[in-house]
C-alpha cells in the first residue's frame, strides 16, 4: 500500500529532516513510527499525504508515484488518505456535524449520502448525540474523536495519525487507539506517529522507529 | 451540478454572515473606490457637456466701429448671407444694442440714465448652420469675413473656446489616469482587504485541503462571495453617487450658474449604472482572485 524507495528530505544543506529511507508497509497493516522530537515522524507522514515532496526518492501510495503527480491530482490522492493529528484541525465554530461533513462536501457527495455517512461516522466514535454542539463545548478526547470520524467518514484506503493521543490522558488514549483498532480491523493501513512507548507497548504492532531521519529498528511483533 | 452550486451560494453567504465586519469592510472599500472612480467620470462627462454645447452656440459677431453708410451696410449683408456656412445675419443697431443691454441690467438699468443710445457700436450677428458650428474650418470663414468686413472688428470667442478646449483635454487626460489609478489602488486595497478575510479562513482553507478539496472546490465560493460583495459595493456606490450628484454636483451648478434651467447636469444612464454595478462585481472577482491565488496552496 505505501512504498518509500531512498527517500530523502532536506530543507536546507546542512539540515536533513529523512535520510534515504526505504520501507514498505503492506495493505491493512498497522504501523506505529516512533521516534523522539525532531527524529522525523511528521515529515514522513507530510510526504505521505504529498504536502511535502522528497527531496530525493519516491513514494508510491496504492501503486500511484505520488513524487510525480500534478498539484491537480493531490485532491483526489488525499480522497484515499485520511489524516489525523495532535490539535485536531476542527473549525471551532463549526458543529460537530458540519466538521465531519466537510470532507464529504468537499469531495462533492450528495447531500442526502453527506447526512448519512456523517451520522455513522459519529455513532462509530459515539458522538451521534452530539451533532449540534461546536467542538470547544467537548472535550480533549472528544474533538480528537470528531477528527477521527472526519478521517474515516470517506472510507480512506490509509489512515495517518500524528501524535493522535499527545494531548489525551492515558483512559482517553486508549479509547482513541481502540478506533484506530476498529478501523485497522475494517481493513484500513494504519500508520500512526508516536514518541509515546506506552502506546505500542500496550497495543503491539509492528514498530518502525526513526532517528535523525533514519530507519534504525523495524519491529514485527511475533503475536500479530 | 445544481446541488454544488446551490452549497456554493449558501457557503459564500454563511462564510459573509460569519465575518460581517470582514465582509463590511470589503463591501465599504469596493463602494468608496467605484464612488470615486464614478464621480469624477461624471465631472469629465458633464464638462464635456458644457464644451460641446458652447460650440454649438458659437456666434460670429462683427462689431461695426464706424457706421457703414446704408449702402455699404446692405452689400456687406448681402455678401456675407451668400457664405455657404451662414444661416442668417441680423443687423443690430447701436439703439438696438442699448436696448438689450439695458434689458440685460434688468433692475440696475437705472444706472444707464443719461447715458446716449448710440454709445454701443453696431454689430453683424452671424448665426452658422449646424454642420459648421464648430472650430474647424472656422479660420477659412473668418479669413473671408475680414475682406468682406475689413476694418471691422469680428469677435467669436476663438481664444477662451481654445483654452476651454485644452482645459478639457487635459480633465480627460487626468481622469483617465486618475480613473486607472484609483481602479487599481482600488483593486489593490479590495485584494488585501478580501486577504484579510482569508487569513482569518486559513484554518478552513487548510483542512478543505486536507480532506481532498479540489482547488476549484475551494476557490468557487470565495470568488462567489467577492462577486457578491462586489454587487454590493457597485450597488451602495450607485447610491452614493446619486445622492452625491443630488445633493451636491447639482447644487453646485445651480449656485454657479444663472440660468440653471438652461444646462442640465448629466447623471449614469441605465447602460453606465449596469457597468458601475457590474464593474463592483469584476472587482469583487479580481480582487479575490489575486488573494486566492496567495494563499490556496495545495
Amino acid at each position: 500500500m505505501i512504498q518509500l524507495f531512498n527517500v530523502t528530505k532536506s530543507y536546507r544543506k546542512d539540515s536533513v529532516a529523512l535520510k534515504d529511507l526505504s520501507l514498505e508497509i503492506g495493505k491493512g497493516e498497522f504501523v506505529y513510527v516512533a521516534g523522539a522530537s525532531g527524529a522525523g515522524k511528521t515529515t514522513l507522514l507530510r510526504m505521505l499525504y504529498a504536502a511535502e515532496k522528497p527531496s530525493r526518492g519516491q513514494i508510491l501510495i496504492d501503486g500511484q508515484n505520488i513524487t510525480r503527480i500534478g498539484r491537480q491530482k493531490i485532491p483526489y490522492l488525499r480522497r484515499k488518505i485520511g489524516v489525523v493529528f495532535q490539535d485536531y484541525k476542527l473549525l471551532n465554530s463549526r458543529s460537530v456535524y458540519e466538521n465531519v461533513a466537510f470532507a464529504l462536501e468537499a469531495q462533492g457527495k450528495k447531500r442526502y449520502e453527506v447526512s448519512k455517512k456523517v451520522y455513522q461516522a459519529l455513532k462509530e466514535v459515539g458522538l451521534e448525540h452530539r451533532l449540534n454542539r461546536t467542538p470547544l463545548e467537548l472535550s480533549g478526547g472528544e474533538q480528537q474523536r470528531i477528527a477521527i470520524a472526519r478521517a474515516l467518514v470517506v472510507d480512506p484506503l490509509i489512515l495517518l495519525a500524528d501524535e493522535p493521543s499527545g494531548n489525551l490522558d492515558q483512559a482517553v488514549a486508549t479509547e482513541i487507539m481502540g478506533l484506530f483498532r476498529r478501523a485497522n480491523a475494517r481493513g484500513t493501513t494504519v500508520v500512526l506517529a508516536t514518541h509515546d512507548p506506552g502506546l505500542y507497548k500496550r497495543f503491539p504492532r509492528r514498530l518502525i522507529s526513526l532517528d535523525g531521519g533514519q530507519v534504525v529498528s523495524d519491529y514485527r511483533p511475533d503475536t500479530v | 451540478m445544481l446541488d454544488k452550486m446551490r452549497y456554493f451560494i449558501m457557503r459564500a453567504l454563511r462564510n459573509m454572515r460569519q465575518w460581517p465586519f470582514l465582509c463590511a469592510a470589503s463591501v465599504l472599500t469596493m463602494a468608496v473606490a467605484l464612488t470615486m472612480v464614478a464621480t469624477f467620470f461624471l465631472v469629465v462627462v458633464n464638462v464635456e457637456q458644457l464644451t460641446q454645447r458652447w460650440s454649438k452656440d458659437l456666434q460670429v459677431v462683427v462689431y461695426l466701429d464706424r457706421a457703414p453708410a446704408p449702402s455699404a451696410l446692405t452689400q456687406m449683408v448681402s455678401s456675407i448671407r451668400e457664405m455657404a456656412e451662414v444661416a442668417q445675419v441680423i443687423h443690430v443697431t447701436p439703439a438696438e444694442a442699448m436696448a438689450q443691454f439695458r434689458q440685460r441690467l434688468g433692475e440696475n438699468a437705472a444706472l444707464l440714465q443719461g447715458v446716449d443710445n448710440d454709445i454701443l457700436p453696431g454689430s453683424l450677428e452671424i448665426a452658422l448652420h449646424a454642420q459648421y458650428q464648430q472650430r474647424d474650418g472656422m479660420d477659412q470663414l473668418l479669413a473671408r469675413l475680414k475682406t468682406v468686413a475689413a476694418g471691422h472688428d469680428i469677435h467669436y470667442g476663438q481664444d477662451w473656446l481654445e483654452r476651454f478646449e485644452s482645459f478639457v483635454s487635459v480633465l480627460r487626460l487626468t481622469g483617465l489616469a486618475l480613473g486607472g489609478f484609483l481602479l487599481f489602488a482600488a483593486l489593490f486595497i479590495v485584494s488585501n482587504t478580501i486577504r484579510l478575510t482569508f487569513y482569518a479562513r486559513r484554518d478552513e482553507l487548510e483542512i478543505m485541503a486536507l480532506v481532498g478539496a479540489t482547488e476549484r472546490f475551494i476557490k468557487t465560493p470565495f470568488l462567489l462571495e467577492g462577486a457578491l460583495q462586489g454587487l454590493f459595493g457597485g450597488l451602495l456606490a450607485l447610491l452614493a453617487l446619486t445622492l452625491i450628484f443630488k445633493g451636491i454636483l447639482v447644487e453646485i451648478v445651480h449656485s454657479l450658474w444663472v440660468t440653471p434651467a438652461a444646462f442640465s447636469l448629466l447623471f449614469l444612464n441605465g447602460h453606465q449604472q449596469l457597468i458601475l454595478v457590474f464593474g463592483g462585481v469584476l472587482l469583487g472577482v479580481f480582487g479575490s482572485l489575486t488573494s486566492l491565488k496567495k494563499l490556496i496552496q495545495i
